[in-house]
């Protein structure tokens, strides 16, 4: 990892580190969902900012995580919250197989219609199994151990606030580690290559076909352990969760924090979950502002927020060097 | 090595090769000759598997490459610099010439062929950490014939090597060519011009409206083809 990068991501996680010894437990407990995000948003940002397939059905990956948990933990009695997050993730991959496959194929505005049709798809199935998934009332994901401990003593505000808090800070530090090292071996020179010129990767070997369902499998993944740590933190699967909109709410974040940037998408996460507490104790047209602020970002910082940090260092370079 | 024989391509039902032969033998030069339009694009896209023959064979060392894509192509050691020559803009110098290390294993090392890219065109060595967008025409070009080379290709296929580029960086490209050809390689170049065809090329074809009109020597050509104005003489 680069100098100034690392440094940054170690400011960023001591940061965080401190937040439930600093700040009221709300706020930790606040900041579960950007843990969530923030994962589930390297492995979109593998798919968009990398391999140029931008997913308008992200969501449904979420939404298997969070169900996964609830089919694992609340039907099938499975406590320990690690064999729940490999169960997701192994599903995930599952899922998004035969999905890739055919979206894939595509890309552009195909490619992000193909995947809303798939995540609209989801959300039907959700929603009207009534039987099987417990329709609009979601299924319940019940409190699980965390790295072997139960935890007891704790309410789910303690657990949510303390232990889970930097259980969640640590998978998104590995998660985040796993990632870079994909984004920086030839698998991502590879990804980068095919989303600037496809037709030219192809010509030199490239397999463009596979390595654009390799990014979409791993991105599934990635968006499912988000998804089970969303069903974690609010005990339950709903449908809600894959809906388009949500996706729409993913492409937002990594918008706002800059997908050309591989912390962009985590200071998106960070920034929105913020931003949307704060907005919604104001006023009731909170979604205005939101808009508002999403068409200021397109216009005026098509960069994000990791290209203000990005011009910043290279200012102050320059001054450096003059 | 490459054999093209009796080659028809259609595109969107109008016929745009008919009946295209051509060999290239290995470590050979040779030159594909003809005016914008007349088919050169379209020849090299097409034994690079973008574009499937109505009829006709393409064969590498006896192989069919007509059902393949073009990755199995490269794969197999077909390299191809397009006429656009885009480098992949988000990508270093570096690692636009790394890239191709990667996806064909040959008996040279991936530092080997880095090496053996840089040494044809040197320059590059001091462009190394720049970005693909930074680079004038004809640096883009030298990036795009090095990064086909670093595929470690049994058949480069130049298509315009020089077109488009300053005078003063058009001997670069040609001493480029010329090492290429040094290490064993054996080279295809389209080229619009019948006075940009280096003088060491061992063959010749020139290309008309989609039909061969010559196959021979360089300094065998008819007046009528080799006129300023390219084969056609106009």
């Amino acid at each position: 990892m680069r100098g100034a990068t690392a440094m940054i991501v170690a400011a960023g996680v001591v940061a965080l580190g401190l937040v439930p010894v600093l700040a009221p437990p709300f706020y930790a407990n606040l900041l579960i969902p950007f843990f969530g995000y923030a994962i589930a948003l390297l492995g979109f940002n593998l798919l968009f900012g990398y391999t140029g397939l931008l997913s308008f059905g992200h969501a449904m990956f979420l939404g298997l995580g969070a169900y996964g948990a609830a089919v694992m933990a609340g039907e099938n009695g499975i406590k320990s919250f690690e064999v729940v997050l490999l169960g997701v993730a192994l599903a995930g991959a599952l899922v998004a197989l035969p999905i890739g496959l055919l979206c894939v194929r595509f890309i552009g505005i195909f490619f992000g219609m193909l995947t809303l049709a798939f995540g609209m798809l989801t959300h039907a199935i959700l929603f009207k199994f009534y039987h099987l998934t417990g329709g609009d009332s979601g299924m319940r994901v019940p409190r699980m151990n965390i790295l072997g401990l139960e935890f007891q003593a704790y309410n789910k505000i303690e657990l949510l606030a303390g232990p889970f808090y930097y259980y969640c800070l640590g998978l998104l530090v590995l998660c985040g580690l796993v990632m870079w090292r994909i984004v920086h071996s030839p698998f991502g020179l590879h990804l980068r290559a095919l989303s600037n010129n496809a037709q030219k990767a192809e010509y030199l070997g490239v397999r463009v076909y596979q390595f654009r369902l390799a990014a979409f499998v791993i991105s599934a993944i990635y968006g499912a352990i988000g998804g089970a740590i969303l069903g974690f933190r609010i005990g339950l699967a709903d449908p809600e969760i894959v809906h388009w909109t949500h996706s729409g709410h993913l492409v937002f974040m990594t918008v706002l924090g800059g997908f050309s940037s591989f912390l962009g998408p985590i200071a998106g996460a960070l920034a929105l979950t913020l931003l949307q507490d704060q907005l919604q104790s104001i006023t009731p047209y909170w979604r205005f502002i939101l808009g508002a602020v999403l068409a200021a970002v397109v216009i005026f910082l098509p960069r994000g927020l990791a290209g203000i940090a990005g011009t910043g260092a290279a200012l102050a370079k320059r001054r450096a060097a003059a | 090595m490459l054999s093209v024989k009796n080659l028809v391509v259609d595109i969107d039902g109008s016929p745009i090769l008919r009946h295209i032969s051509l060999e290239v033998a290995a470590g050979e030069l040779v030159c594909l000759v003809g005016r914008n339009g007349a088919g050169k694009s379209t020849t090299f896209r097409t034994i690079m598997g973008q574009r499937r023959p109505v009829s006709g064979s393409i064969t590498l060392e006896g192989r069919d490459l007509t059902q393949l894509y073009p990755f199995a192509i490269a794969r197999l050691g077909v390299g191809f610099a397009p006429e656009e020559s885009e480098v992949f803009g988000d990508l270093s110098v570096a690692d636009n010439i790394l890239l191709p290390t990667w996806t064909r294993q040959t008996s040279r090392s991936v530092d080997e062929r880095e090496a053996l890219a840089y040494r044809v065109f040197p320059r590059l060595e001091r462009y190394r950490t720049r970005g693909g967008q930074q680079l004038s025409g004809g640096e883009r070009k030298m990036v795009s014939i090095a990064r086909a080379l670093a595929l470690d290709p049994k058949l480069l296929l130049l298509d315009e090597p020089t077109e488009g580029l300053s005078p003063a960086i058009v001997p670069s490209i040609v001493e480029g060519i010329a090492s290429i050809l040094q290490l064993g390689h054996a080279v295809l170049i389209a080229e619009s011009n019948m006075h940009h065809v280096p003088d060491f090329a061992d063959r010749l074809y020139v290309i008309e409206r989609g039909e061969m009109v010559y196959a021979g020597k360089p300094n065998a050509v008819p007046k009528s083809l080799s006129a300023p104005n390219g084969p056609d003489g106009e």
